[in-house]
Parts: C-alpha cells; structure tokens; sequence
C-alpha cells in the first residue's frame, strides 16, 4: 500500500485500520509549504489493502500499486479478495477438510497438520515460513505437502521445505503450510513444531484433520491426549452433506 | 484455509457461536454449483443468521443479501454465522431433508456441534479440524479479550489498534457498542464476525482495557 503524498495530509484516520500497527511515519512535503504527508513502511506493509477497503480517507490519498513478483505475493496472501490461481480458493489456503466428505483428502489413518503463521496482527516473514517447513519437512515423517497451497508453490525445493531465495524477504499477514502424516508420525511433527516454535520471531497457529470414524471416535484425540497437547474445545467440522459422496470404506 | 478455527475464549463465550459454510470441491462438483451454494445461502438466510457473505463479495453489513446471491458464481465459498444454538438445530434439520449438494462445515464447539447433528436427526460428525492453540512469540500478541475480538476474523483484518481507538471513542461518548461491532464486522469481509457475541466482549474489555496512548 502507498499514500499518494500530493494527497496524503497526514490526518491519521488510516493508522488504526492497519492488522500490522503503527507502520507509518510524517513526512514534509517538498513542493507544497506547510503540507505533511505519510509514508508506509513497505517492508512491513503486507498489502492487504484493509486501509482501502476501510473508506477511511477524506482525500483517497491511499492506493494499492501494481506490484511485480516477488512483491506479489504479499497481496495474494494477505487479500482476502484475491485468489491465487493454483488454489483456486480466495484467501491463503486451501479446501482442506471442507471438501473432505466429497474429495476423500484425509483418509482414515492420516492426519492433516496445518501451520498458520503471522496471525493475528504480526504477519510472518517468509524466512520464518521457510524455518517451520523446513522443521516438518526435516523431521523425517513422511510429511506431504499440500499441492494446490501457494506456500507449497513458493518453495524452491518441496523435499526439504526450502523457499525460494527471493521470496525469504517477503511478508504476508499469514500464510498457511499444509500437508498431511500417517496418524502415528503426529506426536513427531508437533515435536518438530515445537522446536520450530523457539526460532520464530512471530506466532504461529497450529491445527489437526482427521475423519471422524463412523462411530464418532476422533483418532487424534487420544494420541494428542497421550502427548499432551492441548487442543481447543472449538473445532471445525465437515457434516458428510456433500455430494457425490467419497467411499472411505469398502462396506 | 482455517479462517473460522481459531476462535478464542471459553465454553461460555463460545457456546452460541457458529460459523456455517458451504463449499463447492474443486475438481468433483464445483462445475455448476452456483444454483446449489445459492439454495445453501437462501436456506441459512431463512434461520436468522447474525452475519452472512461470501469472501470476494462482502457480508451483509457491507452490501445487500441479494448482491451477495447474484454474486455466487461456481466454486463460490459462502458462510454463515449464527448466535444461537437453536437456529442451528433448525438448519440442520431442514439441510438435511433438503440436501444442498455442497460441503458443509460447522465451526464451534464441538460437543455442542455433535448435539446438534444429532437433534437434527444426522450421525456423527464427518471430519474434525481442531485448532491447537497459537505457538512462538506469544508475547507479542494482544491481551485474550481483544485477541477474542480480533480471532472473530480468521484473516486477521480486524487491526488491535482499532480496538483500541473504539474503546476510546465509546469512552468519550462519541460511539456506542453496537456502532463498532458493526464495523468490526465491516472489516472482516467473509462475514464470520459474530455481533452478539461481539457486544459481549467489548463489554469485557470496556471494562478493563487501558488506551494508553494512541498516536
């Protein structure tokens, strides 16, 4: 995001409307006595053009610009409006366990594990993003990288979970790893999150998929209980009302 | 995509808090299921939702039912949150008789989810997400009551320091509670920010949150 500083008069109804805090800062305009404009920290800034959609300012000084790879992404990631192609999903993920009953994506015996990093409010460097997949990835549990996941497309090599060079200097407000392990590699990939967790300079929020069995036993539950992680008493559920419905089992 | 996971607070604040999704798959019956996503969103528009939308179009504080219905086209991801436990066993019962053909999702807790499934007359709960909890700088984050406000949006477009400015405003009298919720739910475009429940906490922080200083 930018302020047009012919039009800017640095009136500060934008600040507050900012998911990344006070990243602004007062200029003096060169050519116009008297007139004080602001600037935004383009490195911080995630381009999630939330100042722009607020209508907050009296002079519409405040614009997204065209911008080119690999300041793109910023924008797809944080823009809840923009959709990234290879998803085809708006936002920064993908269908996960929302089509499950329909794609059979998690398969009895299989755990998603998804890690979302920079929310709320901080926003995550991709050199941090890089720091957790590498963990998952180096952890040897067979961890499969969701394909359709713009992270996934932005790494440089999909076996060790390292991102491309010219996108580590890159922010989003989040961005979301996601793949899936057998069920009993789990309490091994949130060790190796763990870990991760201590040389990150931002937050990071992780979550579990699982199928339900046709008995209403969670598999993860005990196994998460076993290892002692905790887990909200809030979670996302798929009701098994899509069509064509996905045979998970034989009878 | 988890942008209705992460919700925080307790069982009490949580228990009337539902978040209704219906989502095409890619790849299987995403080709035509417009008609299908908008018969979804007519049904849960019929019980009372609190907030409704879709991410690319906005929610009902930000434009009108019938843009956001004329607006779905295939692959469309809509969702609907409600503020009370009956509306949703009433939903429930009706999209099962009358099946969309879509996915359906239902962020909240989960023991007050399944019993709804059941009263509804539907088995057990198909797949599970669960949220286990945020991790690293911590610290850094916002105190827990502003942290429920701001995890009502899962795409983290409700800014701390707008809380903050609200609480100074409705200090000063220049807004009431209800003005902000709604802005609130302005901000977060999905249409996932639940306003009643919204009202409660700002009552919270009202109470307890201190602006310091604000630019």
């Amino acid at each position: 995001m930018k302020a047009d500083k012919d039009k800017c008069i640095a009136c500060k109804r934008c600040f507050p409307y900012c998911p990344m805090g006070r990243i602004q800062t007062f200029h003096r305009h060169a050519e116009i006595p008297g007139r004080v404009y602001i600037e935004i920290d383009q490195d911080k800034c995630t381009d999630c053009s939330m100042c722009v959609r607020a209508n907050i300012c009296p002079v519409n000084a405040l614009y997204q610009p065209v911008e080119e790879w690999p300041r793109e992404i910023r924008g797809i990631l944080s823009n809840p409006l923009i959709e990234f192609k290879g998803s085809q999903v708006p936002g920064r993920g993908t269908e996960e366990m929302k089509t499950n009953d329909v794609k059979g994506t998690f398969l009895p015996g299989e755990v998603g594990v998804g890690v979302e990093l920079g929310r709320p409010g901080l926003g995550s460097y991709f050199k941090d993003v890089e720091i957790v997949a590498m963990a998952l990835m180096g952890a040897n549990i067979g961890y499969q990288l969701a394909e359709e996941n713009p992270v996934t497309h932005f790494m440089a090599d999909k076996t060790t979970g390292k991102i491309r060079d010219d996108v580590l200097g890159e922010k989003a407000t989040s961005a979301i790893i996601e793949g899936k392990c057998k069920l009993e590699k789990l309490p091994q990939a949130l060790k190796a999150l763990q870990e991760a967790a201590d040389k990150v300079d931002t937050v990071f929020t992780v979550e579990v998929i699982t199928k339900v069995t046709p008995d209403g036993e969670v598999p993860i539950k005990a196994v998460l209980e076993e290892s002692g992680f905790w887990y909200s008493i809030n979670s996302k559920n798929n009701l098994g009302l899509g069509l064509p419905s996905f045979k998970f089992y034989d009878d | 995509m988890t942008h209705s996971l992460h919700r925080r607070g307790d069982y009490e604040s949580l228990k009337d808090d539902f978040v209704v999704l219906g989502c095409p798959a890619t790849g299987v019956n995403k080709p035509g299921s417009a008609p299908k996503t908008q018969n979804f969103l007519s049904i849960c528009y019929k019980h009372g939702p609190i907030n409704l939308g879709d991410m690319k179009t906005g929610n009902i504080y930000n434009t009108t039912m019938d843009d956001i219905l004329a607006s779905v086209t295939d692959g469309t991801i809509v969702q609907c949150t409600f503020d009370n436990r009956d509306k949703i066993v009433a939903l429930l019962t009706e999209l099962k008789e009358r099946r969309p053909g879509i996915s359906v999702i239902i962020s909240g807790v989960t023991d007050v989810v399944q019993q709804c499934m059941h009263e509804a007359g539907l088995g057990p709960i198909h797949s599970l997400e669960y949220s286990l909890g945020t991790w690293g700088k911590t610290e850094r984050l916002p105190g827990y009551a502003v942290l429920k406000l701001l995890t009502m949006c899962g795409h983290a477009m409700i800014a701390t320091d707008l809380v903050g400015k609200m609480v100074r405003d409705i200090k000063r009298g220049r807004r009431t509670i209800r003005s902000c919720v709604v802005e609130m739910a302005q901000c977060c475009t999905c249409g996932n920010f639940n306003l009643t429940r919204g009202e409660k906490i700002f009552q919270e922080v009202l109470s307890t949150y201190m602006v310091d200083s604000l630019y």
